[in-house]
């Protein structure tokens, strides 16, 4: 969100622990229906991971045609954030039976400013059925991060690679529970895990 | 309209995503969009408004609005080709750009630098790393099942240029049914 300044290219071939995202990959193992809202791009190791259960997948790619930049327009109102957000989630049949129950964030809330992670969750969760769960990383001990959001995809063994190709980096939010309590809305922390590579993996649930 | 198209005029397709190194450096590869000997081609400079059907496999470099019904053949629609329609087809393999609903009986294959805007309805699907995606795709066995038998009986009945009047909205799921096989993509 600052001044990009140039960094080492990222391994890509690193391979992440992310429990909590483990967690949920586990629990949809021979579970009934799901309806899923990927926020990130379409992979086919994604794909592959979410059909272990009978699902219909949403794909945003949010990041795509310039879709943060929409968001963090600095004059936006609300009125003009909601519609935007709403511009950027796929068309939605607005039936209850097709109401979300998971929601891949990845790393996308640390590119967008509070009020526009707040419109975006608040258009999910319009969305969404009651308890419904959203997983995301967010940039909690490094002071900058990539310019762009990464692109993560599963492995094998339930871990994550991260794709993204960005070499320079721009300050990091460093969005705190207290800030993502007040940003994420409806969508309260349920749980949240320190990893490895300095982010913060967390899982919020809807009330 | 219609040209004929050999097999072998390009690198080919691969069927499955899910093992494949990223290939962001690669140029777009020429679909070879059949099994075996020609297949019809809607050329580059072709533009149809309407409704494409067929019982052969087809390539389309051209530009199709409407709808595309090739309920037993395969579909390539090639980098130069743009398709704004619902398509029906056994295949469907994309490294063009299209805009409407694919429904696919075997399996949907979105290639490197094909854009696709619309929902997928397949037992299998793979999209490519470098693709641009966005919709909704129906990876449960018993929703896919039903939104294809109504695709084709959709199918069967349209004898006119009318678009499917499910465009934009996501195959409706059997909620009670049994539980399916995972639906794997790639």
């Amino acid at each position: 969100m600052g001044r990009a300044t140039a960094r080492a290219p990222i391994e890509k071939t690193e391979a992440l622990k992310a429990p909590l995202f483990r967690s949920l990959v586990e629990q949809l193992d021979g579970a009934g229906r799901r309806h899923i809202l990927d926020l990130g791009a379409a992979s086919t190791p994604m794909l592959s991971v979410l059909g272990r259960c009978r699902c219909r997948v949403e794909i945003a790619d949010i990041a795509s045609d310039d879709g943060i930049g929409r968001m963090n327009i600095e004059e936006a109102t609300r009125e003009e954030l909601a519609a935007i957000a709403e511009s950027l989630l796929p068309a939605h049949p607005g039936d209850d039976d097709d109401a979300l129950d998971l929601v891949f964030c990845w790393d996308l809330p640390n590119y967008l400013k509070p009020k526009a992670l707040s419109a975006l969750m608040n258009a999910i969760a319009a969305r969404a059925r009651r308890g419904a769960i959203a997983h995301a990383l967010v940039v909690y001990s490094e002071r900058t991060m990539p310019e762009r959001p990464g692109r993560f995809v599963p492995t094998e063994d339930i871990m994550l690679v991260n794709r993204g190709g960005s070499t320079s980096e721009i300050a990091a939010p460093r969005y705190s529970p207290d800030d993502l309590r007040r940003i994420m809305g409806s969508f309260a922390i349920d749980r949240a895990m320190l990893l490895a590579n300095g982010m913060q993996e967390f899982l919020f649930r809807l009330q | 309209m219609f040209e004929r198209g050999k097999r072998d005029e390009g690198p080919g397709e691969r069927a499955d995503f899910a093992s494949a190194p990223p290939q962001r450096s690669q140029a777009p590869a020429t679909p070879k969009p059949s099994q075996n000997g020609e297949c019809a081609v809607i050329g580059r400079s072709i533009q149809i408004n309407g409704d494409v059907r067929g019982d052969e496999d087809l390539r389309i470099e051209g530009d199709i609005s409407g709808t595309v019904q090739l309920k037993n053949s395969n579909l390539t629609i090639g980098t130069e080709g743009k398709v704004r329609a619902d398509v029906y087809a056994r295949s469907i393999t994309v490294y063009g750009t299209t805009e409407g609903d694919l429904y696919a009986t075997e399996r949907v294959n979105v290639h490197i630098n094909a854009q696709v805007r619309g929902n997928i309805t397949a037992p299998k699907v793979g999209i490519e790393e470098g693709a641009k995606f966005k919709g909704s795709i129906e990876m449960d066995q018993d929703a896919v099942d039903q939104a294809l038998g109504k695709a084709n009986m959709q199918g069967a009945a349209s004898q006119s240029n009318k678009a499917p009047d499910n465009k934009g909205a996501a195959p409706k799921a059997v909620k009670e049914a049994s539980l399916s096989r995972p639906t794997g993509a790639g």
